[in-house]
């Protein structure tokens, strides 16, 4: 019974990991770009949803909402600003581009917030529910499915949709994209608006369920690094099922083996990986 | 034989770039690889160069195989390319480029030295050998790249479209290099568009459409013959070319 | 370009003394010993992050591994801190083929993600090792005994020592610079797949350069537990040592000789300004400006201040000397 709960417990997380993660390679597959701040923009979901919970109440469909369309501003002004320029620099420039945005962001939110971990008030979704014999949180189950049926969202947005193709379009071949009446910047700019999205929506479901910091942003960001090498290259599907599968080997390795090595087996995994399979669960050699 | 490639064949995913081709090259020749965009003859070209590793297929230089030797490896062997795209080291300056090159025979440094600033002056580039490479035009560039290579000291050279885009003066410079690599005993493959470079240079053209050779001999025979004419210009004109005059 | 070395060196030699007369001289030679204990590590980690363009962004657990091996010899076993540095750099050099050889095989960016996460890995079981002090940390001798514990109370030893270490790693790096290996390192940063068909073994050169970046990172490492005595997982491998590592190499130029030592100068007396005028909060604050830095680096001008000074006074040089020696 413990067990199940363990493995429902992992796969309901992973499904959030998943969501965020696949922004985070959504960027990856369409600009060849890794984003090093994309945890921040997780950690700052988190705040939005504090922010709106302490001020303007609400349920976590506010929150939700409140970090989807924070992120979504924040990622695509953040693309404008500086992703658009350094995209075209050298190779120092883009990964400290990134890498020093998240101390930035994480330091900003020390300074506003102060270190301190903080839960949000008690919501709707506050409680357990016993699923046939498993114990489970309302709002960790909640977060699950919506964060998966959101990461699905996203797949169906890339290959069903007009929109989607034209993204897709720009991935695949920039110049191509843009003799066919793309227009490039404004297909990056979205997915930066989207990715940064998915990362706050990932962090206000979150929020709900756990206590945070400012400082929780660098462990989301090698979780997503590990979700996007399993996965594979760009591939939102690869994302889902690598999330799954991380957040299903961190409880059980935190139930097992205990509570300190939930991250440590994660970090080791992404090593591991590096070594015997990079392309991940889904590419090719 | 210097290289030898048999039925070589590159997929990705299931788009069959090149669907099984051959090229054989005896030392001391000029080979012309023609044919339209997308034919597959820049695929081809980079599994002999060993950028990429063919699906299918043997490669062998000089009696070894290199089918799946790195690009470095090819280098190390005696097989040199340049790029359609220039990749120049654009921060370095034209010396420093060339001199990388000379590393590969000559690990001491004025060793290497000596050996780039000689071929830096025998392919006309001495007064921008101090320039940084991101200074030169388009025909500097290719130059250069020409330059960096000869400096590994290769037995065969792949020239990649090293002619597209220069004016007829600069072609005729570019030919004069060519000729003159070519004086120096070395075997040279060249991928090209500009007729009048394949014409005038190569002894044997090889024709490229859709992933086959389609037609192989001399320049002669192959800018006449209509299944050529038929890959650039499409059906009709094939045709029209096979009437009698 | 001689004499500005020249000129560099003989206020490096002469400091100390330079500064004993003032009211602040323990003070201004302490700082002195940090600014060149930061110039080593920055210009460590630019051999592999400015010459060879491989951005380590964890370059702390090279760092860490030589601040806790002489501790750890010293408060465990009680053997002489010294013995503690080759190994340090013993470990360095597996960490820097543990992350190394698997990823530079591919693109750029698994490296750099493996430098965070092996680096965090590090850090978080260290902080639960007993043997390593957990989170409490590894403390050196509290007194001088012997001559090989180099606990001085004064500063003036530490510059020295420091000075010498930052010579040495001067001169390999410049030596490096103008051998193959350095104009290797160049092309594999220019074009990877150029230099691959120049026969350059693109992989094993990058290890080469990570390996000779470890090893110095390390010693900065082992130096800065020598000084000051004591390491825990934060200073000695939390990502914030990381981070001084690339701002101070990046601000002043990377991938130049001069650049981190432009960059240490800079900063050191920077970051003891805000933590004096802020105070306690003053720490945070340092961050929120190296994370603007480093923004404004990567925006505007990624050469650093070097390539600034190049871009805007040209008068005043002929053209990148202390650099392209070729």
């Amino acid at each position: 019974m413990i067990f199940l709960q363990v493995i429902a417990n992992g796969l309901l997380i992973g499904a959030v990991y998943a969501l965020f993660s696949s922004g985070l390679t959504l960027i990856w597959g369409m600009m060849n770009f890794i984003n090093f701040a994309h945890g921040e923009f997780v950690m700052l979901g988190m705040y939005a949803a504090l922010l709106v919970a302490l001020w303007a109440g609400g349920g976590p469909a506010v929150f939700g909402a409140a970090a989807a369309l924070v992120l979504f501003v924040l990622g695509v002004l953040i693309y404008l600003a500086l992703i658009k320029q350094v995209m075209r620099g050298p190779m120092l420039a883009q990964i400290l581009s990134t890498f020093g945005l998240a101390l930035l962001l994480r330091y900003a939110a020390v300074w506003v917030f102060s270190p301190n971990f903080v839960t949000l008030p008690p919501t709707a979704l506050a409680g357990t529910v016993n699923l046939g014999g498993i114990l489970l949180s309302v709002a960790q189950l909640v977060s699950g499915f919506v964060a998966g049926a959101l990461t699905l969202g996203m797949h169906l947005l890339l290959t069903r949709t007009a929109i989607g193709s034209q993204l897709l379009a720009v991935a695949e071949d920039r110049h191509a994209a843009m003799l066919m009446g793309i227009r490039p910047d404004r297909m990056q700019a979205l997915a930066w608006g989207l990715s940064a999205a998915s990362a706050g929506i990932a962090g206000a479901l979150m929020a709900i369920s756990f206590s945070f910091s400012p400082e929780v942003g660098g462990t989301f960001a090698i979780t997503a690094f590990v979700v996007v090498t399993l996965g594979g290259f760009g591939s939102v599907p690869g994302a889902l099922l690598a999330g799954l599968m991380v957040g299903l080997i961190q409880s059980l390795s935190a139930y097992y083996l205990g509570p300190i090595y939930k991250d440590v087996i994660v970090y080791a995994l992404f090593v591991a990986l590096l070594w015997l399979r990079p392309q991940g669960l889904l590419g090719t050699a | 034989m210097l290289l030898s490639a048999e039925k070589v064949a590159k997929a990705f995913g299931s788009f069959k770039a090149v669907a099984g081709a051959d090229l054989h090259v005896d030392k001391g020749e000029i080979v012309g690889l023609i044919g339209p965009n997308g034919a597959g003859k820049s695929t081809f070209f980079n599994c002999i160069a060993g950028d990429l590793r063919p699906s299918e297929g043997r490669i062998v230089f000089d009696g070894v195989d290199v089918t799946n030797a790195s690009a470095a490896h090819h280098a190390r062997l005696g097989i040199g390319r340049t790029f359609q795209v220039p990749a120049t080291f654009e921060d370095m300056t034209v010396l420093e480029n060339v001199m990388v090159g000379a590393f590969l025979r000559h690990p001491q440094r004025s060793a290497a030295r000596a050996n780039a600033q000689r071929i830096v002056e025998m392919t006309g580039l001495a007064a921008q050998s101090q320039q940084r490479a991101r200074s030169l035009g388009t025909p500097g560039r290719k130059r250069l790249e020409i330059a960096r290579v000869l400096a590994t000291e290769p037995r065969l050279m792949l020239l990649d479209e090293a002619l597209a885009g220069l004016t007829p003066v600069e072609i005729q410079r570019a030919m004069d290099l060519v000729r003159e690599i070519h004086r120096l005993g070395i075997t040279l493959v060249i991928v090209e568009h500009v007729m009048e470079v394949i014409l005038t240079l190569a002894r044997r053209v090889l024709v490229f459409n859709q992933g086959h050779i389609i037609a192989s001999g001399t320049p002669q025979d192959v800018v006449n013959d209509p299944k050529v004419i038929e890959a650039y210009l499409g059906r009709g004109h094939g045709r029209a070319a096979a009437k009698p005059a | 370009m001689r004499w500005l070395w020249l000129a560099l060196g003989a206020v490096a030699l002469l400091y100390p003394w330079l500064v004993a007369g003032t009211g602040s001289a323990a003070f201004l030679q302490d700082m002195g010993a940090l600014v060149l204990l930061a110039a080593i590590g920055a210009s460590a980690w630019n051999i592999v992050g400015g010459y060879a363009g491989q951005i380590s962004v964890g370059h702390a657990m090279f760092f860490g591994a030589g601040a806790y091996l002489p501790l750890l010899v010293f408060q465990q076993w009680q053997l002489p801190p010294l013995l503690g540095v080759p190994l340090g750099i013993a470990v360095s050099l597996v960490l820097a083929l543990v992350v190394g050889a698997p990823t530079f095989r591919l693109q750029g960016h698994y490296f750099s993600m493996a430098t965070i996460a092996v680096a965090e890995l590090i850090r978080i079981v260290v902080s639960y090792s007993d043997l390593l002090g957990a989170a409490i940390g590894l403390q050196g001798p509290a007194m001088s005994v012997h001559w090989w514990d180099l606990t001085f109370r004064s500063a003036v030893p530490y510059y020295y020592i420091f000075l010498g270490v930052l010579v040495l790693l001067l001169l390999v790096t410049w030596h490096m610079q103008v051998s193959r290996l350095g104009y290797y390192l160049r092309a594999i940063r220019a074009g990877e797949r150029a230099a691959r068909s120049l026969g350059v073994p693109v992989r094993r050169y990058k290890l080469y350069a990570l390996m000779l970046s470890a090893t110095f990172t390390s010693l900065a490492g082992s130096l800065y537990a020598l000084k000051t005595g004591f390491i825990d997982p934060d200073s000695g491998l939390g990502i914030l040592v990381s981070v001084q590592l690339i701002i101070t190499a990046a601000l002043g130029g990377a991938g130049t000789l001069l650049g981190p030592l432009l960059g240490a100068v800079i900063l050191v007396p920077l970051q003891t300004a805000t933590n004096t005028w802020f105070g306690g909060s003053g720490s945070g604050l340092t961050y929120i400006i190296y994370g603007a830095i480093i923004v404004l680096i990567a925006r505007f001008e990624p050469g650093g201040l070097l390539e600034l000074w190049h871009r805007l006074a040209p008068r005043f040089n002929r053209r990148p000397e202390d650099s392209r020696a070729a």
